[in-house]
């Protein structure tokens, strides 16, 4: 008696080739394991000093004799609403690097006003960091060189950017924690938006919207590949932000050097299912694996998840939607 | 290196021509590389108040050498294409860019619209069966080729093109004027004024800003409406308060052109940051002394 019939022989041959196939592809890169910092922190007060050096010093940057860029976020003359990244947490980043024995420059360039030194006056930067404009620098004026996408996921082949952002050893995205009312979330990856000058593309850089924010997001984000995060979510803002919302108090500091699995871990403090944010799908592919890679330092996120506020047409990014 | 630039306009005028680069532009902080938007306010500023000649013709000649083939101009020597910078050059005349250059640089302007308003765009709008929103039916000027109009764009265009009309009075341009204003009027804030273009999102009404308001209104001089009236009314108010010198300028600048601006109004306090800005406070300061370079 056969061991086999022809259709049993046929099927198992089939099996074994396609397992065989399988063997010889090329073995799905395994994902860096991403260590991400969540500090708890109450308020804008001087204990941050102390505790920004020690969640650097969790990341073991080598940055002496660098030059690390801290990029905030500064949008609108409006002191008493949460848009702006607070300056006593972008003075402790600053103080700790330079402890670090790097060289610390601060640079933004605001999508919609124009008066950039005027607007980080206004947001008591000169007040709270010492010589603050010898430090600073307008990326909306700075000087250009046009970057040429390597893998554009936009309409864009190319940008121009600021050649201080592009020449830094290290850029530090350092958003304010909020939802957007275009993107869901915008986090240290949209925050990466200031680089593209004003002085070339405008107020707003239109040009990014109508080649997809989110592409560009990602765009940006692979074009910058010397980064490191560090998100001011100690009072952020939710509802029709980035710029008319709420202010939400999340008590958290985020940090990391990948900027997708920091914003990815915002997004669960947030109540937002990063699954559903689209720039961190085409920057992560699958973001549940992205997900998995995620080491937490500091404060799980269960004791830090706070809800804020969608407006409705954001409601299916809510984390305790079921996934579609 | 900037300072109060309305107190003493004769010093500021003298350090702004101190800030030159040595090929003729200016950049926008004291020891940068030329940028033609610095350089095109600065030689204004120049001509508003007529100092010696030297530097004055050697910014002229760096802005007739950036000039690019299709008649417009990069925002920089470094960039690849010609934007918005063009309608601040446009400004400055054929006496200064001479006949032809700037007669290829109105044809330029001229052909400049927000991608909204491109044949494929409303194409494609009407083939999803979407009616345009009545904001958009009047196209304005974007900041970069491919992008939306928006409302500085539009208004230093449209004041490009004024003046180029009184030069040639064609039926072009008054056509381009026409749309340029209704663009305005219809991008207004709820509150009367203007801010970069977008009144309203998600059902949302947005502020309008100082810098922008005073800007639309210097475009829109000539033209006595209900809404330049209110605009004018929240003008006054935000010139009591704004915290920048440029909106400082385009204020002063967009009531005085509508003779609105009221002779107990706050003098400007605000510390200009740029050399943009500060050539536009001396701009500013001659229009409120009966020379607006902007209107001439």
């Amino acid at each position: 008696m056969p061991i086999c019939n022809r259709r049993e022989f046929l099927q198992g041959s089939a099996l074994g080739l396609s397992l065989t196939l399988a063997a010889c592809s090329k073995p799905r890169q395994a994902r860096r394991e991403e260590r991400i910092s969540v500090l708890r922190a109450g308020d804008y007060g001087q204990e941050l000093y102390g505790e920004m050096r020690r969640v650097l010093a969790e990341h073991r940057l080598q940055v002496r004799g660098k030059r690390v860029l801290l990029k905030p976020n500064l949008i609108e003359f409006e002191p008493d609403s949460p848009i702006h990244t607070h300056p006593l947490l972008v003075h402790a980043t600053f103080e700790a690097f330079r402890a670090l024995g790097a060289e610390v420059l601060i640079a933004e360039g605001p999508g919609h006003r124009r008066n950039t030194l005027d607007l980080a006056d206004a947001a008591g930067y000169f007040q709270t960091i010492p010589h603050f404009e010898d430090a600073f620098i307008d990326l909306n004026l700075d000087q250009v060189t046009q970057v040429r996408f390597a893998n554009p996921r936009s309409r864009l082949g190319s940008l121009y950017l600021a050649q201080a952002a592009l020449s830094c050893d290290l850029l530090v995205s350092m958003p304010k924690m909020k939802t957007h009312h275009w993107a869901g979330a915008t986090l240290s990856m949209k925050n990466l938006f200031g680089v593209v000058p004003g002085g070339v593309y405008g107020w707003p850089k239109n040009v990014l919207h109508w080649a997809g924010i989110n592409e560009c997001i990602v765009d940006l984000y692979h074009a910058l590949p010397k980064h490191f995060a560090i998100v001011d979510g100690i009072v952020g803002m939710e509802g029709n932000g980035p710029i008319q919302g709420k202010a939400k108090r999340a008590g958290v500091v985020l940090a990391g050097r990948d900027l997708a699995s920091v914003d990815a871990t915002c997004c669960q403090i947030m109540s937002i299912d990063p699954r559903r944010i689209e720039y961190l799908k085409l920057a992560a592919g699958d973001v549940g694996e992205m997900l998995k890679s995620i080491r937490q330092i500091g404060e799980p996120i269960e004791n830090v998840r706070t809800r804020f506020e969608l407006l409705p047409v954001w409601a299916g990014i809510r984390l305790d939607n079921p996934v579609s | 290196m900037l300072h109060q630039a309305a107190k003493n306009p004769v010093r500021e005028m003298q350090n702004l021509v101190e800030c030159q680069n040595r090929d003729g532009g200016w950049p926008y902080r004291p020891g940068g590389p030329s940028w033609t938007e610095p350089a095109a306010y600065a030689l204004l500023a120049l001509r508003a108040h007529e100092p010696a000649a030297d530097p004055a013709e050697r910014a002229a000649g760096w802005l007739r050498a950036t000039q690019r083939s299709d008649g417009g101009w990069a925002p920089a020597p470094a960039v690849r294409q010609s934007t918005w910078v063009s309608a601040v050059v446009v400004l400055l005349g054929p006496a200064i860019l001479g006949e032809a250059s700037y007669r290829r640089a109105v044809a330029w302007l001229l052909d400049q619209t927000g991608e909204e308003s491109s044949f494929l765009t409303r194409l494609r709008t009407f083939l999803a069966g979407n009616q345009i929103p009545p904001e958009q039916r009047f196209p304005g000027w974007p900041w970069f080729p491919g992008a939306s109009a928006w409302v500085t764009p539009t208004a230093l265009s449209m004041l490009a093109l004024k003046k180029a009309f009184r030069v040639d009075p064609s039926a072009a341009i008054g056509r381009r004027l026409q749309m340029g204003a209704s663009f305005l009027i219809r991008h207004a804030c709820s509150d009367g004024g203007w801010n970069y273009g977008a009144p309203r999102a998600l059902g949302f009404e947005a502020r309008s800003y100082p810098e922008t308001t005073g800007i639309a209104l210097l475009a829109l001089h000539g033209i006595d409406s209900s809404e330049v009236r209110k605009a004018c009314e929240l003008a006054k108010v935000q010139l009591a308060s704004c915290q920048s010198s440029e909106a400082e300028s385009w204020l002063r600048l967009g009531l005085l052109a509508h003779r609105q601006l009221p002779p107990d109004a706050p003098r400007p306090v605000r510390t200009p940051r740029t050399i943009q800005n500060a050539a536009l406070a001396l701009l500013a300061s001659a229009a409120g002394q009966g020379h607006n370079i902007f209107l001439e």
